[in-house]
């Protein structure tokens, strides 16, 4: 059916059922199964109408438009009407009565309507004959019937998204139940900094990662993350098993500084801590705290956006046991094609006959030699593999009215895509809360994890891609070769995968302990303590039979940290109401966080035997300098917050904190952080006449606040000592000087953020949609200023320049279907523009690093290098020649654009900005589908416009002979191929950095696909319920990009996205299972 | 009803004060200093301490501080590739040493960056040891160690400032530690080329009091002495062209009889002869105990056979310093190399052409990174030299010959008295500098006999050997760029302002 005619026939029931109040009346009464849900929702809202007394008409355009937009989005909602607008319903209904009343000997028929908390027909609930496998579901208004032995009283009503309810049903047979919803979002209690509010009365910007989404199989909890909440924009670190992610929220806004969120783990902050300690399993909601009103109670560390993490606690009732396990496999997306033995062994020799003529065409291998070559080594099938990973959790938890727990214990074992790599972790969780007295209760949060990793040696990626082809991984001895026998050195990868030892282990303890006293009604002092213990310990060895090893006889390292941070927190938080219209909550609080950690480093070379591997460091005849570091801070804070609620209509929040830290100059240890925020619920006020269960809720919110970042490492304000040595009477001294010009003046990046978001809920909060605009100026950035090198310093920390991020957030929250098959899906979309203000005193201010331009107007992450013009032809020598950047160009040279116009090219001037790593926009698209006993989830993710820098492809595009090249060297320019992009074989090392290697990273995923089916259970089972499940992560992915894989990065601020050597994110395919007992 | 709830709010607020108040005691310390490092003051309180602060001077001037090589070890070999006798080898990547050596260098150039940067760095060093040592209370620190240890970083500076305004000229003249970044006061403008001079010979005049040669105990070799004071002192005098000045100096150095001439050149370059009777001063090395590593070995070492050296500092193939030694000139082959034995394997490889070899170590014959050779940037041989000119610009030709024979004659070449006898004062100021040229070889002489010789014999010499861009503005370098950027005080050199 087209639109117009849907328009026409909507207009048509509208104006009918618009003819007075009464026939509205006699509609629903006499057709009371046949009535779709929009001609109720007309009924109801004509009714409300009449009770406030306003003038119809007024609305009659706003519903239209609305109704029709509703009905494009819901089609299938309203599919019955159109299908069948003038059925008798009467007759209808009597057929249906009678196939429920057949049944042998029926007892008793129970009918009924199921609603929603206002009172709407919901559809799709199920309707469970209490100890019997029987039942059945409402219909589209919410009305059902169903037929019960005598002995069968109870019903069983259950729905998604609502509170399951026992309804008896001895003496009736006619019901109307109300189900409670359980999580409209509206009412979902949302984690915030030192308290938790409802979603519906939050003045800031905060976004919680979804149950579905929270779910994915993975083994850093911080990756679901990614796609999650609108202004998230996280990416991959590394493949590696137990590498983390990076995560920038509205934008990096510091230069030099720590960009990463700040995390807070049942109420313990850590900053750019490996998350991977704890078990993604014992997450119970993740909140991101966006903007400044939100995150201004964590003052100085506020900036980059807060992630609150909550795990599970204890529910009074029956004990729950839980064991879920699930094993799967991973595998690397792709491989990158690069040329075979014959191609290599081709494209080398005519490099060679470059460099040196007068050594003929066949200098590296005769043709006969190349006839015999074969496929030769394919590196990365040697090393590449599908790895198994597997992960089991079990969980205990309950509790009584006083003292509830959840216990549970978990492993898990990751072997990496890349041979002899891994990460595996225990970890322990108590989390107890017990009520001492009515007034005092008190609990605790323990983790305590023990993991290890076996990493890739450094450059293992690289060494894949660049071992040339007719290079072996054995000698014929059987024994490993050492290294490719050409100019440049790679060690053999497969060898020091398989013989080197780069495992980094580690014991991490978290644990916070808290206890809550209610000194009057609504006051409550809470006084809580945290530790963050961890010791770490890396162990390496390169035995002799490596090529690195070799140099030394054997190199072993030992280094180890140990660390620890502890916490104080102290609030009072007041909460009252004051009449029916006001309602205030308060806190005031004191905070301290110490944290200290040390480390040493020691290792040797020279070993007889590789036999002991880092064991044996003190065989090793030579030993390298030890070194041992320390490393302290300190923060203590005040802080305070008011959140005021007039008449559930204005809400206002203002809030301060005071930092003072150890990391800033004497004279700017302490910052005050104060926000304020406005929400108005539009929808409460008594002249909204927008139909609630059109428009349910309408809230707008405002917000500016300033936060700060003081990640700048520590110690950068004082002069410190470095020690350097020099040799006096024939042996070593050392000298003592300072590193830098002691700067008292020091202090946060600010960051003033304004934001402004509207949230509304459409068609009775099926339809939840939020969505946030921003501007965030960060000024006083800490950053290396260039000084005088007559000072004796280059540099100094300094707070200087500005940068601006501005963006806009989406999010919406659908419940589409919602009957026997439900589906809700939850989209977010967000756009962030960068752009640096001022990084020295010039208006045009830029600096270079390495590939990457930071520039005054440009977003960081910039990207500047040469532009390539084609490869130079012959005859083309004296004229485009001078554009290829060498001496004496030759037809096949690659040819560079002359951005600086003076008829010649040079690395240094002919370079602009060829890309930026900063996406257009990011989005994720979540859907959960439930139908009978199954559920899907369908998670979509994807970045656009954002670039990368393929340094792999640099690399293999580097056709020097010496080192394998990418595939598509085979069309390379020669007199008989002459119509290409790709330059000639030679021996001219220039390969300039271009926008050949700048690429469209874009990429849409299938970040994760879910199927479960969750066993009918017989009711005298132990086992309360049982799902088996199917899932994949990184399942498709659609892309343009070249490399392994599009989501890649460093956590650098100025030169992100950058693909090099980088080990690559795989995808998983797994099953499990989950037991509840 | 009202007084109990009040008596219930004074209870309250008493429980709250008490809860409150102890909580709010910080145990936080926001002034914590880092325990694995030093800060300036936990420094300069004692005698230790003022003997590592100036320790440091030395680290920066003459160490492995900084991977490219600091100001002694190595960077002055860029700045002598703008002359007749070096050039950029086969394996240099470094654009900037490739440009200096063709003389197409401009203000943007890395190794003058790096030869500015480190000489002030020197200099901001001890600067802080002199005014930190004198500060050390009189128990923590004996007199004459004070004394001593201001005098050596007086030294360090003043070779510092020496270098600098050889360099460019007018320079900007820092007696001070920069302790403020405020912008007005770390801006600071050039001094008149006068006042630096003054200021060099003023701290050279105190650096005299240093302990002599043999004074040192020997855990204190390769500290600056007297002489080495002296030395540079009539080296700043010659530079000058005070020639009196230089004559007296330098010959109040050869009357000390700290110094004499080893009898075989080669013991100049032995690792067994290091801190000998000729070394007034060198730069320390030692390989394979974990200190730094002797680029200068490293980077002039041959590339062919085994021995796989760095070969970005190379001899000028178009120069004729290596065919102006005469055969029997016992100098040739020990400052270059046409064929080597490998020790390990007992081989011998012959070259296609000749490499320096002053500083070749065969004790570790792949890897010269662990050279143990010193570098001797002041020995006697320079100090007879020094003398001989100076006397011949004071018109004493005989006495002249008699001290640059005495050079000409440990290298076992002919006295310049019986080749060319009679010399007028402007041919044997020729001859003189040609002997200098051979005898300093890779001692970072050259660059600074060309410049102060004037700009019309620098070009012609570097014209000669084959690099056509060498111009009278090549006798300076310019201003680095990057500082002319940040600093508004300073002015580049007229001549170099155009490029």
């Amino acid at each position: 059916m087209g639109i117009s005619k849907l328009r026409l026939h909507l207009f048509k029931r509208y104006c009918t059922v618009n003819k007075t109040r009464a026939f509205r009346i006699e509609v629903i009464q006499s057709h009371p199964k046949k009535y779709s849900l929009i001609s109720k929702f007309y009924s109801m809202k004509i009714d409300q109408r009449s009770r406030y007394r306003e003038p119809v008409f007024k609305f009659d355009l706003l519903k239209i438009v609305a109704v029709v937009t509703l009905a494009l989005l819901c089609r299938p909602s309203f599919a019955i009407t159109d299908e069948q607008p003038d059925k008798n319903p009467t007759h209808h209904q009597g057929e249906k009565l009678l196939t429920k009343a057949s049944p042998p000997l029926p007892e008793k028929t129970v009918t009924g309507t199921v609603t929603d908390e206002r009172g709407e027909g919901l559809p799709g609930v199920t309707i469970q004959i209490k100890g019997v496998p029987r039942g059945t579901t409402t219909e589209a208004d919410g009305t059902f019937s169903i037929t019960l032995s005598p002995e069968e009283n109870v019903l069983i009503l259950s729905f998604v998204g609502y509170l399951t309810e026992e309804i008896d049903v001895k003496n009736r047979v006619l019901v109307t139940v109300s189900l409670k919803p359980t999580d409209n979002s509206l009412n979902e209690i949302v984690v915030i900094g030192y308290g938790t509010q409802k979603r519906k009365d939050l003045t800031g910007s905060v976004a919680s990662v979804s149950a579905n989404v929270l779910r994915q199989p993975v083994n850093s909890f911080d990756k679901v993350l990614q796609g999650a909440v609108s202004g998230a924009l996280v990416t991959s670190t590394s493949g590696q098993p137990g590498a983390g992610v990076s995560i920038k929220i509205r934008g990096a806004s510091s230069i030099q500084g720590g960009t990463e969120p700040l995390f807070i783990i049942d109420g313990f902050p850590l900053y750019d801590a490996n998350l991977s300690f704890i078990n993604p399993s014992d997450i119970a909601s993740i909140d991101v705290l966006k903007d400044a009103s939100a995150t201004a109670i964590y003052g100085s560390r506020g900036a980059n956006g807060v992630v609150i993490v909550t795990t599970k606690k204890g529910r009074e009732g029956k004990v729950m046991v839980n064991y879920e396990g699930s094993y799967g496999v991973e595998s690397v997306r792709r491989k990158i094609p690069l040329v075979n033995a014959p191609e290599f062994a081709r494209l080398r020799n005519e490099a060679l006959f470059d460099r040196t003529p007068s050594g003929g065409p066949n200098q590296y291998l005769s043709e006969e030699e190349i006839a015999r070559l074969g496929e030769g080594t394919n590196w990365q099938n040697e090393a590449f593999v599908t790895a198994p990973t597997h992960n089991h959790l079990l969980a205990v938890s309950g509790g009584n009215s006083k003292t509830r727990f959840h216990l549970s214990t978990g492993y898990f074992n990751q072997n990496g895509t890349i041979i002899n790599t891994g990460f595996e972790r225990f970890n322990l969780r108590l989390n107890l809360d017990t009520e001492i007295t009515d007034r005092l209760k008190s609990g605790v949060n323990f983790t305590g994890n023990i993991s290890s990793r076996q990493n890739a040696p450094s450059g293992t990626v690289s060494a894949l891609l660049t071992m040339p082809p007719t290079a072996t991984i054995y000698n014929a001895d059987g024994s490993y070769t050492l290294r490719n026998p050409f100019e440049n050195i790679i060690s053999n990868p497969i060898a020091s995968l398989h013989l080197e030892t780069n495992e980094d282990k580690s014991l991490r303890a978290l644990a916070t302990a808290y206890a809550e006293y209610e000194v009057i009604s609504g006051l409550r002092l809470r006084v809580s303590l945290g530790t963050d213990l961890s010791a770490g310990k890396q162990n390496s060895y390169q035995p002799s039979t490596v090529y690195q090893g070799s140099l030394v006889n054997g190199r072993a390292s030992i280094d180890g940290d140990y660390s620890l941070s502890w916490l104080n927190e102290n609030t009072l938080t007041y909460y009252k109401n004051l009449g029916s219209k006001h309602s205030i909550n308060a806190l005031v609080g004191f905070t301290q966080q110490v944290s200290s950690s040390e480390s040493f480093s020691q290792g040797s070379t020279q070993f007889i035997s590789d036999d002991l591997l880092y064991h044996g460091i003190g065989s090793g005849a030579v030993v390298t300098t030890p070194s041992s570091g320390y490393q302290g801070w300190g923060l203590m804070s005040y802080l305070s917050r008011v959140n005021y609620n007039y008449n559930d209509r204005y809400l206002l929040t203002g809030s301060i904190r005071f930092d003072g830290s150890s990391r800033f100059g004497r004279d700017k240890k302490w910052g005050a952080f104060p926000s304020a925020a406005f929400s108005w619920k539009i929808s409460n006020e008594d002249f909204f006449g927008v139909d609630p269960s059109l428009i349910s809720d309408l809230k707008l919110r405002a917000s500016y606040g300033a936060t700060g970042n003081q990640e700048i490492g520590l110690y950068q304000s004082l002069s410190t000592l470095g020690n350097d040595r020099y040799l006096i009477g024939d042996n070593i001294v050392i000298g003592y000087s300072p590193n830098r010009i002691a700067n008292d003046l020091l202090g946060w990046e600010k960051t003033n953020q304004f934001d402004l978001g509207f949230d509304f809920s459409l068609l009775s909060n099926r339809i939840h949609v939020t969505a946030d605009a921003y501007l965030k100026r960060t000024r006083d950035l800490l950053l290396n200023v260039e000084i005088p090198w007559t000072t004796g310093h280059s540099s100094s920390l300094q707070n200087f320049g500005s940068i601006e991020n501005k963006g806009l957030e989406f999010g919406i929250q659908s419940r589409n279907l919602a009957r026997k098959l439900t589906w809700n899906s939850e989209f977010n979309i967000s756009f962030n523009r960068s752009k640096v203000l001022q990084i020295n005193d010039f208006e045009e201010g830029f600096y270079l690093s390495g590939n990457y331009i930071v520039q005054v107007g440009k977003p960081l992450g910039s990207f500047y290098g040469t532009v390539t013009d084609g490869v130079l032809q012959a005859g083309e020598e004296e004229t485009r020649g001078k554009l290829t950047g060498k001496t004496n160009p030759k037809p096949g040279d690659r040819v560079y654009k002359d951005i600086d116009g003076n008829d010649a090219f040079s690395n240094a001037t002919d370079r602009t900005i060829i890309g930026t790593a900063q996406p257009d926009f990011i989005f994720g698209f979540q859907n959960h589908f439930t139908w009978k006993q199954f559920d899907l989830s369908v998670f979509l993710q994807g970045i656009c416009g954002g670039h990368l820098l393929n340094g792999n492809k640099q690399t293999l595009e580097f056709l020097t002979g010496s080192q394998n090249a990418s595939a598509i060297a085979r069309d390379r320019w020669s007199p008989d191929n002459t119509d290409t992009e790709i330059p000639r074989a030679s021996g001219d090392p220039s390969n300039f950095f271009s926008n050949r290697f700048v690429e469209d990273a874009s990429y849409l995923r299938l970040r994760n696909i879910t199927l479960g089916y969750t066993l009918p259970t017989p009711g005298n089972s132990p086992i309360s319920s049982l799902r088996i499940y199917f899932t994949a992560q990184n399942l498709l992915t659609l892309t343009n990009y070249t490399g392994f894989d599009p989501d890649v990065s460093h956590r650098s601020n100025v030169s992100p996205g950058s693909d090099s050597g980088n080990y690559p994110v795989p995808r998983l395919v797994s099953g499990g299972v989950s037991l509840n007992f | 009803m009202r007084s109990n709830s009040f008596t219930y709010m004074k209870t309250y607020v008493k429980f709250l004060l008490a809860v409150i108040i102890p909580l709010s005691w910080s145990c936080a310390d926001l002034y914590d200093t880092p325990k694995s490092e030093l800060t300036g003051e936990q420094f300069y309180r004692n005698e230790a301490d003022a003997i590592a602060s100036v320790n440091s001077i030395y680290s920066v001037m003459f160490g492995t501080y900084a991977a490219a090589g600091v100001l002694f070890n190595r960077q002055l070999m860029m700045y002598e590739m703008a002359t007749d006798d070096y050039t950029a080898g086969t394996r240099t990547r470094s654009a900037e040493v490739i440009d200096v050596s063709k003389l197409s260098h401009a203000p943007k150039n890395l190794a003058i960056d790096r030869a500015w940067q480190y000489s002030y760095n020197s200099i901001n060093l001890a600067n802080i040891a002199i005014e930190k040592i004198a500060l050390i209370p009189e128990d923590r620190i004996t007199p004459p160690v004070r004394a001593r240890l201001i005098n050596e970083a007086k030294f360090l500076r003043g070779w510092n400032y020496f270098n600098l305004v050889r360099w460019h000229g007018s320079v900007p003249l820092i007696l001070w530690e920069t302790t403020t970044l405020d912008r007005k006061t770390i801006q600071v403008e050039q001094a008149p080329e006068e006042l630096i001079y003054e200021q060099i010979i003023s701290d050279l005049k105190d650096a005299e009091q240093l302990p002599g040669p043999g004074e040192y105990s020997s855990l204190d070799i390769g500290r600056a002495t007297a002489g080495a004071a002296k030395t540079l002192l009539a080296k700043v005098y010659l530079t000058q062209k005070n020639w009196t000045a230089a004559a007296q100096k330098s010959k109040e150095v050869i009357d000390s009889g700290w110094y004499a001439l080893f009898e075989d050149f080669a013991d100049v370059f032995k690792v067994e002869t290091k801190n000998g009777k000729e070394h007034i001063f060198s730069s320390q090395h030692k390989g394979n105990i974990g200190f730094g590593g002797h680029r200068l070995a490293e980077v002039t070492a041959p590339v062919e056979g085994p021995f796989n050296g760095d070969n970005i500092d190379s001899p000028n193939y178009e120069s004729d310093l290596y065919f102006s030694f005469a055969d029997n000139d016992k100098r040739k082959n020990i400052t270059f190399v046409t064929e080597l034995r490998d020790p390990n394997t007992g081989i011998l490889h012959k070259f296609s052409r000749y490499y320096f070899h002053k500083y070749w170590d065969p004790s570790t014959p792949y890897n010269q990174v662990q050279s143990s050779k010193n570098v001797p940037l002041l020995r006697y041989a320079d100090v007879l030299l020094i003398y001989s000119e100076a006397l011949n610009e004071l018109g004493n030709q005989n006495e002249a010959y008699r001290y640059l024979d005495k050079v000409r004659g440990r290298a076992g070449i002919q006295h310049l008295q019986e080749a060319y006898p009679g010399l007028s004062q402007d041919q044997f100021r020729d001859s003189l500098f040609q002997e200098r040229r051979k005898e300093f070889v890779l001692e970072y002489n050259r660059w600074f006999d060309l410049s102060r010789r004037g700009a019309a014999y620098y070009v012609n010499a570097v014209k000669a050997a084959g690099k056509q861009n060498a111009a009278p503005r090549h006798v300076r370098f310019p201003i680095p760029q990057r500082e002319l950027d940040i600093n508004s005080s300073l002015r580049q050199l007229p001549e170099w302002e155009n490029y």
